[in-house]
């Protein structure tokens, strides 16, 4: 009798605590986050934009480097030089079917001639222990893509401050 | 004779312990969380991402004031069209996500309303998050084939509510 006894007490002091289904709960959540963070590749460009406000009333040392985007994408280094092709965005969407226009929307993104001039300009202001004042000029109507290539130029020339202006006129 | 009957009952209930690899698990759930603090909320799949060569990571989200600046409609198709028209009326030109993760159309004649969104969400990260205000940042989505025009109406728009520092979204392009 007494035995019998010890044993159901024995039995009942053992409680367990049924955690597959937090271990499923886990696992469902621990995909989800891998999922969402692989996801995430959204970056982002490495330009300041001054503040407009407290400039400096003194003239700068050198004198600033203006880029100007036109309507059409065509991007002009000090109003004369021309850096770049008008851009297509027709070639953007044609790019994923057909290689050679792949290769040209890449080509006309490219903006070699500007990167030059950028870097240019970067080099005379080291040599004078300045930092480069750089002025992008775009048109209401360009596309902002055109806008990011610019950028993405100036970062190349390794140039991470711009001041900004939006042309009234063509 | 009953006593062996209770030994291979014993024996024959054998259990993994499973505490260890809910640890593990637990560890990976908690980093995988931690990175996941990105901007989520107002990635607005309408917009068509500009793509840049010389783009960084964008490690700290914090503070950043998520402005989608979108194209025309014409511009936009399939699945992007669908959520744009749906989400949003026509002739908006700026979207963003309120903390409730409601979405917002503001069109063009809007821009004072977006000034006062920007200066409240300001407000919001500078007085109740803490947030230094060097780091409060317009993190601007440009679709693309935007005009200018309207980013860069945006960031004056940044500028009159007291946000100086933009950031511009880009993708990665191969």
């Amino acid at each position: 009798m007494a035995r019998h006894k010890q044993l159901q007490t024995e039995e009942q002091g053992d409680p367990e605590m049924n955690i597959s289904s937090l271990i499923d709960c886990v696992f469902l959540l621990l995909i989800y986050f891998i999922v969402a963070t692989s996801l995430v590749s959204e970056k982002k460009l490495d330009i300041s934009i001054p503040a407009t406000e407290g400039q400096a009333s003194s003239k700068p040392p050198l004198d600033p480097g203006k880029i100007s985007v036109r309507g059409d994408g065509t991007t002009f280094w000090n109003n004369d030089l021309q850096v770049s092709e008008p851009y297509d965005a027709s070639l953007a969407d044609a790019k994923k079917t057909d290689p050679a226009a792949a290769a040209a929307y890449s080509a006309q993104r490219k903006m070699e001639q500007l990167v030059e001039q950028l870097k240019l300009l970067k080099d005379q202001a080291t040599a004078i222990d300045t930092n480069p004042v750089v002025m992008l000029e775009g048109s209401p109507r360009t596309a902002h893509q055109r806008i990011v290539d610019v950028m993405a130029a100036l970062a190349e020339a390794d140039i991470h401050s711009v001041g900004l202006s939006t042309a009234v006129e063509e | 004779m009953s006593k062996k009957k209770l030994n291979t009952k014993e024996e024959v209930s054998a259990d993994i312990n499973l505490s260890p690899m809910i640890d593990c698990c637990f560890l990976l759930l908690i980093f995988f969380v931690v990175n996941a603090t990105q901007i989520t909320v107002s990635k607005d799949p309408s917009v068509g991402m500009p793509s840049a060569v010389s783009c960084t990571e964008l490690k700290d989200a914090k503070g950043c004031i998520v402005v989608n600046v979108f194209a025309d409609v014409e511009n936009m198709k399939g699945n992007a069209l669908n959520k744009f028209t749906a989400t949003y009326p026509a002739g908006t030109y700026w979207g963003v996500a309120e903390a409730g993760g409601k979405s917002i159309g503001y069109t063009s004649s809007q821009t004072q309303e977006l000034t006062d969104f920007i200066s409240k969400q300001k407000d919001l990260f500078k007085n109740q998050q803490k947030i230094e205000e060097s780091k409060i940042r317009l993190y601007l989505r440009g679709d693309q084939n935007a005009p200018w025009e309207r980013s860069a109406t945006a960031i004056r728009c940044a500028a009159a509510a007291g946000v100086n520092n933009i950031v511009f979204g880009t993708l990665p392009s191969k």
